[in-house]
């Protein structure tokens, strides 16, 4: 448990180095807050208009949703340092994570913490979780229950596992946002739905290239049961929580794999 | 004696992406990348024995810096083999990491937006150090480093000598058994040079730390340093004690002699003549080839003398003259 003093000790310093400009870590929290309040109320009202898609009901629609929003919210919370670590590779910063004795993941993790942008994020997607949750038709049992648990911590590790791969090739490529620009963002615009919806070249890239559809479609349809489940297998709503850990891993070893490319700067 | 570096045949090869532009040559980039290759470091083998200070020198881009990242374990060496403290720096990054220091003039440590202090205890949080060792390292480096006046001061806003000493106290809080400082006097006036020449000397000697060290200023090297090495376009160079190099390369001497009237002197084999004002003439020899007393006697044989100065070639002239010709 010594880590999690660490852990504990790194984000103090991250809070006080925030608070440094104190306005502005309270304006991050509170635009990250109304940025994506605004994202949310657009996708109410719009599914307010359309009633249902496929088959799928409003409040259902809206679970679905949450689910990369609230994943993504604790994603942000633990891999900011992740999505940023080109920046460190750029500049050569990383040099001093190598000439540290701790775990190179955990310290690219506890470094960067942000609270501010999680508490933001987090809290809006916890909200709009729990309060979809309570409007779809699922009986909370135990096992699902602990399902949804696993699902959640599986979504994030799958987008962890996104951006472990991403940094993974800054070391060979330096500059990799346009690639997570087209993989990770633009792709996960299409999650927010129903991926049946979709022509079967995007059911492919979010179920086989860049899986969002194992962070919310396959959760969901485990919880809700919509009759547009038969045409994908069965089996992938119940490896849905484990996609994650085994992406995850593979992207460790991969991610391990390049470290020796890693070039530090001229200077 | 006990063997702290061990390094043989260190190669390093930077194979640099030429990223085409736009969107589809970054596409095309991705899937067949051309790449180019620049030679770093070609050839580099030593030893290094506990207790060593070793000064790397050499031009801009030598490949010290490389080097030394390679000794750290930042860099994997292209081909080449490092044994350091025993372990193979990158397998054993850890448990190697955690007996080194490492200072990169260029390169601060320390959070910029929070007190030096702050980045002290997290450093000791990291490498788990306890609480009295701790305390006593600190109050220590206060004292020899003179950081009471700033040590809670955010590090935006310290001058660059003291952020170099905060810095440098940084990397050394854990105690470690083999530093490496990347040219820590880059940027500072004499004083603040003064000081931490002290100190890495204070480290050496009285703490039986080795130190490796690089810097373009050879006080720095004639201060600290008994070994020297020069690096050149990723070669070793020299290796040898710092008075070492004097009689390697330095056998270049001069003799200005002040002649009473105008003096017209027969050229003499391997003696070159500049004219000067003031009926002065400085001969430039080389001290294998033409015996300086040789040279006097038939100078005062033949004219009327008023004075004569010799002096020999100081390391800086001659490492610039190794820097401009190579050898
Ligand atoms: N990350 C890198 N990518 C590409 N080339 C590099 C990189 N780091 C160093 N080089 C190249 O390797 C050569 C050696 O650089 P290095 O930094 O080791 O020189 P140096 O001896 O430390 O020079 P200086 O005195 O200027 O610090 C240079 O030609 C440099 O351009
Ligand atoms: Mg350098």
């Amino acid at each position: 448990m010594e880590w999690l003093s660490l852990f504990k000790h790194y984000s103090v310093l991250t809070i006080k180095e925030r608070f440094q400009y104190k306005l502005n870590a309270i304006l991050v929290s509170l635009a990250v807050f109304l940025r994506e309040g605004a994202t949310i109320a657009v996708i109410y009202f719009m599914l307010l208009r359309f009633g249902s898609i496929n088959g799928w009901e409003m409040y259902e629609l809206l679970f679905l949703y949450s689910y990369i929003f609230f994943t993504y919210g604790l994603f942000i919370l633990f891999f900011t340092g992740l999505r940023d670590f080109e920046g460190l590779v750029r500049i050569g910063s990383f040099d001093r994570y190598l000439l540290r004795p701790r775990g190179l993941i955990f310290q690219i993790i506890v470094a960067k913490v942000d609270w501010f942008a999680a508490i933001g994020h987090g809290s809006l997607g916890l909200l709009l979780f729990l309060y979809s949750a309570f409007q779809v038709n699922v009986s909370w049992s135990a096992i699902n229950i602990t399902y949804c648990a696993l699902a959640i911590i599986g979504g994030v590790l799958i987008q962890a596992a996104i951006f472990l791969l991403m940094a993974s090739l800054s070391f060979t490529f330096i500059s990799v946002s346009n690639l997570r620009q087209i993989l990770y963002w633009n792709t996960r615009k299409f999650a927010g739905y129903p991926i049946s919806i979709f022509h079967a070249s995007i059911k492919i890239l979010l179920i086989y290239i860049v899986p969002f559809a194992f962070v919310n479609y396959f959760p969901s349809q485990f919880l809700l049961h919509k009759t547009d489940m038969a045409e994908f297998p069965a089996l992938y709503m119940y490896i849905a929580p484990a996609v994650g850990f085994a992406l995850f891993g593979l992207a460790m070893l991969y991610w391990r794999y390049s470290l020796q490319f890693y070039k530090s700067t001229g200077n | 004696m006990d063997t702290v570096i061990e390094c043989s045949a260190l190669k390093k090869e930077f194979k640099i992406n030429k990223r085409p532009k736009g969107f589809l040559g970054h596409m095309a980039n991705l899937i067949v990348p051309k790449f180019e290759y620049k030679q770093a470091v070609s050839d580099i083998s030593f030893r290094i024995n506990r207790g060593d200070a070793v000064g790397f020198i050499g031009a801009n881009g030598a490949g010290k810096s490389t080097t030394i990242k390679m000794l750290t374990g930042i860099l994997a060496p292209t081909e080449g083999s490092i044994t350091a403290l025993g372990v193979h720096p990158q397998k054993d990054r850890k448990q190697y990491v955690a007996k080194i220091g490492a200072v990169f003039g260029q390169k601060s440590q320390l959070s910029w937006d929070l007190p030096v202090l702050d980045s002290f205890y997290l450093l000791q949080k990291i490498y788990q150090i306890p609480d009295q060792q701790f305390n006593q390292t600190l109050e220590q480096f206060t004292d020899i480093l003179d950081m009471s006046g700033f040590i809670e001061q955010p590090v935006r806003q310290l001058s660059l000598g003291q952020r170099m000493r905060a810095d440098i106290a940084a990397s050394l809080l854990h105690k470690p058994e083999l530093v490496f400082f990347d040219e820590p006097t880059i940027g500072l006036d004499v004083v603040a040079k003064e000081k931490i020449r002290e100190f890495v000397r204070y480290l050496n000697r009285e703490m039986q730390v080795t130190v490796i060290f690089t810097t373009h200023d050879m006080q720095d090297i004639e201060q600290v340093c008994q070994r020297l090495i020069i690096i050149d376009k990723g070669r070793k160079l020299y290796d040898g004690t710092v008075e070492g190099i004097k009689s390697t390369f330095g056998n270049e001497k001069k003799l200005i002699v002040q002649f009473e009237s105008p003096a017209c002197v027969y050229s003499i084999p391997g003696v070159s003549q500049k004219l000067k004002p003031n009926h002065v003439i400085e001969f430039s020899f080389s001290s294998d080839q033409v015996a300086v007393k040789d040279l006097v006697q038939a100078l005062l044989a033949e004219h009327a003398v008023l004075d004569i100065s010799i002096t020999e070639q100081g390391i800086e002239q001659i490492i610039r003259e190794i820097y401009e010709k190579g050898i």
